[in-house]
């Protein structure tokens, strides 16, 4: 079904419903994994997700909308405290308390946006990573956030540990996939287009009637709670969290790196970026800061020589789309 | 009457934030380029102070001559073979690689000379001073705030009583039209942003006499020098000083009764500003 083109002239691409289709088929696949896979491999591949999912939050603010968070750091902190404080508080399953997360960092991201849509561009990317700094100190120096010493998840203490682990997969695959249709169903949607619009040029797209404002609220909001909730996801793995880790500013180095290498503005990009990025860590890992060394350089080469990336260089190529945002005229 | 002295002290330092601010805000001003790596210069640049250190026996206050000239180097050069690559209208891709180029720096010096905290010894200097009206007022800041100003005041005249000057302010007004006299607007960039990077090394070198310091303090650094500009508005020298000084008595009055919160109500204040005063910041204009 996958293999169904449609020209228009010289590009090809999937029909977004069979593309739809493949979502839904390797997300049955991957749900059933954990029934042939060891618990070591569904850890790395929940990893893998969560950090995708991260990038692409990052991907649909910075390549559909046009703007760039420095302080993407601060919905990883507000998802993972979020879930450990409530699991914590409330007995409630871990599992569960992956949607307050979720409309915790949603909340977070609506309650910041009217401040830092006051600036543009540059300044409200540096504007974004001051808000996470104000949080990562105020979390260090609150006694009922654990301080900086941080906080351990104590509900999953009388849990199954294997269970635990492939429900965090679950959600995992959820995540991950769920990220990719989103962003899918959202860059074709009318909103979507309009959010394009404004990337490219907000005062025409303000002059043809679009709401600006309103869909760059939208935008930060989804990119927010999306990042926020695989954040939560991603600390669940290690049980524990504190200031440091969980508002890191080098998160936004990962999300930035994946997202420019694999092709920034594009869906696929970033499941080629996450790969290099994991390869990377795993080579690299055990010599220090030297990856991030290189994750910079890179990211800073691919800028001057690469900036589409390398799923955007290839779709240029090869005149060739997978999940396709574009639109055909109406024969 | 400690709280008098606080606020004194915090104007002292905000002057120097002023600066942190400034060097921030003539690059954007000339280039429309946010060197988000600016933070790392400061730093960067005293580390290479402190290694001049033994090569040169003077004061620390006369090392930050030599220091400037090797940033003004060192600005040169990445304008002229990075940034000078990328400079469309599109905002993104400088923002994008001055990050790029801030982690770098960043870690880069973490693997030379590793995360331990450092500081600039300033001997006697440091415990100097004098009462005026009751109030201790310590040399050290007194002598920053005067090189700070010295600093401003040399930066204000070459801007506005020097043909390269007008040539500068004039490549910031219209870089196409610069081009009919025969003027390369790219080398300008060159020189404006090593004139910038040469006011963050000086302002590096300075913070570095008050308080210690490893490669991880650029990232205070800048969000600083942004929040500057933003309070104290683009275009207007002094607004910057002003802005800094707003900074510099919030952290310091609000570490005298809670010690531990470093730059967080500093930065809380700044977005209190933002939101009672949007229209002094809404002016801002892509090019």
């Amino acid at each position: 079904m996958a293999a169904e083109m449609m020209s228009s002239r010289r590009f090809f691409y999937v029909k977004p419903r069979s593309m739809l289709i493949v979502l839904l088929l390797l997300t049955a696949i991957l749900a059933a994994a954990p029934s042939w896979l060891s618990a070591g491999t569904l850890r790395q591949i929940s990893e893998f997700l969560f950090v995708f999912a991260m990038a692409e939050s990052w991907n649909l603010l910075a390549g559909f909308v046009g703007l760039i968070s420095l302080g993407h750091q601060g919905f990883v902190g507000i998802g993972a405290y979020s879930l450990f404080m409530i699991a914590n508080a409330s007995g409630i399953s871990p599992h569960f308390a992956m949607l307050f997360a979720l409309v915790i960092s949603a909340l977070a991201a609506a309650a910041i946006a009217p401040f830092l849509f006051r600036l543009r561009d540059a300044y409200f990317s540096i504007a974004i990573w001051v808000v996470a700094e104000i949080a990562r100190t105020a979390t260090a120096k609150s006694h009922w956030l654990g301080s900086s010493i941080g906080v351990v998840l104590e509900a999953t203490r009388h849990m199954d540990r294997t269970w635990l682990a492939i429900g965090i997969y679950w959600w995992a695959v959820g995540i991950g996939i769920g990220s990719i249709a989103l962003l899918f169903l959202l860059v074709r949607s009318r909103l979507g287009l309009a959010l394009m619009a404004v990337r490219d040029n907000d005062l025409t797209a303000a002059s043809v009637g679009i709401d600006v404002g309103r869909a760059r609220f939208i935008a930060f909001v989804l990119s927010g709670a999306l990042c926020g909730i695989a954040g939560a996801g991603y600390s669940m793995l290690s049980y524990h969290i504190d200031p440091n880790g969980a508002y890191d500013g080098n998160w936004v180095v990962v999300m930035l790196f994946i997202t420019i290498i694999g092709g920034i503005g594009t869906i696929e990009g970033p499941i080629i970026g996450t790969a290099i990025y994991f390869g990377l860590r795993e080579e690299m890992g055990d010599i220090g800061n030297w990856y991030l060394i290189l994750m910079g350089s890179v990211a800073v080469i691919a800028m001057i020589a690469m900036r589409r990336g390398i799923w955007g260089t290839l779709t240029r190529k090869f005149a060739f789309e997978l999940f396709s945002v574009r639109r055909l005229p109406p024969l | 009457m400690t709280v008098l002295q606080t606020i004194i002290n915090g104007l002292f330092l905000g002057a120097l934030y002023g600066l942190f601010g400034l060097g921030l805000a003539f690059a954007f001003g000339i280039m429309r380029i946010v060197n988000v790596a600016q933070g790392e210069f400061m730093v960067l640049a005293t580390y290479i102070g402190l290694m001049l250190m033994p090569w040169l026996p003077v004061h620390p206050l006369v090392l930050i001559i030599p220091v400037a000239l090797i940033a003004f180097g060192f600005g040169y050069a990445v304008q002229g073979s990075i940034l000078n690559r990328v400079l469309d209208k599109d905002p993104m891709p400088s923002l994008l690689i001055t990050f790029g180029i801030s982690i770098v720096l960043r870690n880069l010096m973490v693997q030379v000379w590793s995360a331990d905290f450092r500081s600039i010894n300033i001997g006697k200097l440091k415990f100097m001073g004098f009462d005026v009206l009751g109030l201790r007022i310590g040399l050290l800041p007194l002598v920053i705030f005067g090189t700070v100003i010295l600093l401003f005041v040399a930066l204000y005249l070459l801007m506005t009583q020097t043909r390269f000057g007008r040539l500068i302010r004039a490549t910031a007004d219209d870089y196409e039209t610069i081009q009919f006299f025969g003027v390369d607007y790219r080398r300008v960039y060159c020189v404006a942003m090593g004139i910038s990077a040469a006011l963050s090394a000086a302002a590096g070198m300075l913070i570095a006499m008050r308080s210690a310091f490893n490669p991880f303090s650029g990232v205070d650094r800048l969000l600083i020098s942004f929040e500057v500009v933003i309070i104290g508005g683009l275009g207007s020298l002094w607004g910057m000083i002003v802005g800094g000084m707003v900074l510099g008595v919030a952290q310091l009055v609000s570490l005298q009764y809670d010690p531990n919160a470093g730059l967080m109500y500093a930065h809380i204040v700044f977005f209190l500003i933002l939101m009672v005063m949007p229209s002094g910041i809404s002016a801002w204009r892509r090019r």
